[in-house]
């Protein structure tokens, strides 16, 4: 398929297992899903992006998109998200902040940090797929991602 | 003190003095004439004298001149040769002359003693008058009550007033020659060498000191001095001011501490704010996310067993659902409650009519469908937060649609009330199911609900959130209804400075 050879790499990084399985099959729905890297923490992201400890032998390259949880283990999103933006050879990633919180706070610092997107995950379940569908079609299929990211 | 003086006496009438002089010419020739018959010689040129002196020296010099030239003219007639005649022979002149000089001197003589007589009449008078000022000003000084003395500069008191034995306890005789630091054990807040110089500098010296009273209690005082110096520039003396400001610098501390306690009490409100905030954030992240979950799978387990479930099953699974939307519903509005109390209000002057507009287009898909005639009346400004007011506004509109949502014909008003001068009051006013006024003080309370929620959905957090935001304006809410005759619901804030008020 023409469109599945564009499909950029999704970087999901998300602690619960649950959340990851919803935007998994949500995803899945919409054959997004082949290209979905999760990550549990704000640590193994970074191992992901930096190829290092267990993502130390992967192939290189950089996601097209990374879809970023704020309330993480060991390193937490804003956190990841600082790292990220201050980095020479990662702020290109698109940033996709995904998350339960409505706190402008955060939203404000995640804005602040030069996030690309904030969503904030809706409760109702069809919204959530939706936004879910949204974002992997715009930020994987629709969006050219910068150059080095990695594309199937 | 009145002296009475011959002198000024005589000066108002001219008749009296020159009188005297006459007469005591005349007694004076009388005696003289008589002496003569009896044999007595040469005792005319000292009762001519002894007349010139007394005219002299009670009458002044203009009568005295009047008696030298009768006496020397009655010398001339009646007692040099030749007799009764005006004629002086050469041999009697010197003798005439030397009476006639002796006699100008004499008054010459009488009239400079009289003239110092006078002055120093006139000064000692010039000082009995600056003695009795100088006693009224002190008596002034004693008469007020603040705490006045006078130190030389060895710091021996000199004068001590009423103000200062009041305060200190001392009487002025125990007090004057005695040492003031010493006296009142005067506690300095700086050296006393600096305190010194200071005074010496510019000639008074200002600050707080601690002094003791005569019954061993101690006294704050604001004392002011100020340094005398003679006429040469010596400093002679320090006058001390003093102001008892021992309960002033109670109430300070008081006020101090007052303070303290505050500014303690504020750090820990600000950190069980702190601690509220996080369990906000927890709420709003935490509890959202099992709730997200179990609507995800209770949607996944529908989608994927809808042909295998009977009616009844499936109606389970769409009750699941609405409860969680509910619950996230709920979740969201008691989070926007809580921000309220949380956040700063942060307030300009809104205009009322621009935010009812708002508030109406934000609401506008509750009423599509309806029939509702708006009467939407003047409004004022309004001195608020913005964003809050406006929620206010959108809670009260929408409960008024909500409410009116049985009648065919929905009427809802929103204008001014009579408010008075201080205060605007606004009301929105609906003729929807109403309420039974004996649950009133239930409306404005979280989760109170007057409704079944299969008749009109809702948190029960719209009217406490309208609450709070006014309150945190300084407002009042309050309500009127009628079961099914319709409601209006109030707030008030405090009008704006400088609004016109009609009633």
């Amino acid at each position: 398929m023409e469109s599945m050879n564009k499909l950029g790499r999704i970087l999901m990084v998300e602690d619960d297992p649950k959340d990851v399985e919803l935007t998994l099959t949500a995803l899945e729905e919409y054959n997004l899903a082949n290209e979905v890297v999760v990550t549990r923490d704000g640590e193994q992201a970074l191992d992901y992006l930096h190829c290092r400890g267990e993502y130390k032998t992967r192939s290189g390259g950089n996601p097209a998109v990374m879809l970023l949880d704020l309330k993480l283990p060991k390193v937490d999103g804003l956190e990841v998200l600082k790292q990220i933006k201050s980095d020479g050879e990662l702020r290109m990633i698109p940033v996709v902040v995904l998350t339960s919180s409505k706190e402008e706070k955060d939203m404000v610092a995640s804005y602040k940090l030069g996030v690309n997107a904030y969503v904030v995950k809706p409760v109702d379940f069809h919204e959530f797929v939706n936004a879910i569908k949204e974002l992997g079609v715009f930020w994987a299929v629709i969006n050219e991602p910068p150059p080095g990211s990695v594309r199937k | 003190m009145v002296r009475p003086n011959l002198q000024l006496q005589f000066a108002h009438s001219p008749v009296l003095p020159y009188g005297l002089g006459g007469t005591s010419f005349a007694i004076a020739l009388g005696l003289a004439l008589l002496a003569e018959r009896y044999g007595f010689r040469n005792v005319e040129v000292p009762l001519f004298l002894f007349a010139i002196t007394l005219t002299v020296w009670y009458a002044g010099s203009g009568p005295a001149i009047l008696a030298v030239v009768l006496s020397s003219s009655a010398f001339d007639y009646f007692f040099t040769e030749p007799r009764y005649s005006f004629y002086v022979t050469r041999s009697e002149l010197p003798n005439y002359a030397v009476f006639v000089l002796f006699a100008l001197l004499l008054t010459w003589f009488a009239t400079v003693r009289r003239r110092i007589e006078a002055d120093l009449l006139q000064a000692r008078d010039k000082l009995e008058i600056e003695v009795k000022e100088r006693t009224q000003q002190a008596s002034l000084l004693n008469l007020t009550h603040d705490t006045i003395f006078v130190r030389d500069m060895s710091d021996v008191i000199t004068y001590w007033n009423r103000g200062a034995q009041e305060l200190y306890g001392w009487t002025a005789e125990d007090a004057i020659g005695k040492n003031s630091q010493q006296l009142l054990q005067t506690v300095f807040p700086v050296a006393i060498d600096d305190i010194r110089a200071e005074l010496l500098r510019t000639d008074r010296w200002e600050g707080e000191l601690k002094k003791t009273r005569a019954d061993g209690t101690h006294v704050v005082v604001a004392s002011r001095w100020s340094l005398r110096r003679d006429e040469q520039g010596r400093a002679v003396a320090i006058l001390d001011t003093n102001n008892d400001i021992t309960e002033r610098k109670r109430r300070e501390q008081e006020i101090e501490s007052l303070n303290q306690e505050l500014a303690k009490r504020s750090t820990e409100l600000e950190s069980t704010n702190k601690e509220l905030e996080a369990f906000a954030y927890s709420v709003s992240h935490d509890l959202r996310a099992p709730l997200r979950h179990m609507a995800g799978y209770t949607e996944l387990l529908q989608k994927k067993e809808s042909s295998g479930l009977d009616q009844k099953s499936n109606h389970y699974i769409l009750m699941m659902l609405e409860s969680a939307k509910r619950m996230g519903n709920l979740i969201d509005d008691l989070l926007a409650f809580s921000r309220i109390g949380r956040s700063e209000t942060q307030k300009t002057m809104v205009s009322l009519e621009q935010l009812v507009r708002e508030a109406l287009a934000e609401v506008r898909q509750d009423t599509e469908g309806r029939n509702i005639v708006w009467t939407i009346g003047a409004l004022p400004d309004f001195y608020g937060d913005r964003s809050m007011v406006r929620l206010v506004l959108v809670n009260l509109i929408s409960n008024a649609i909500k409410f009116t949502r049985t009648r065919a014909h929905a009427e809802i008003e929103i204008g001014c009330a009579n408010g008075d001068k201080d205060t605007l009051v606004v009301f929105v006013r609906d003729n929807g199911v109403g309420f039974d006024m004996k649950y009133v003080n239930k409306l404005f309370g979280v989760f109170q609900r007057l409704h079944q929620s299969d008749e009109f959905e809702g948190t029960g957090i719209g009217l406490a959130t309208v609450q709070r935001i006014i309150h945190r304006h300084g407002g009042k809410v309050w309500a009127e209804g009628m079961v099914d005759s319709g409601a209006t619901f109030y707030f008030s804030a405090p009008r704006p400075e400088g609004q016109i008020w009609r009633a």
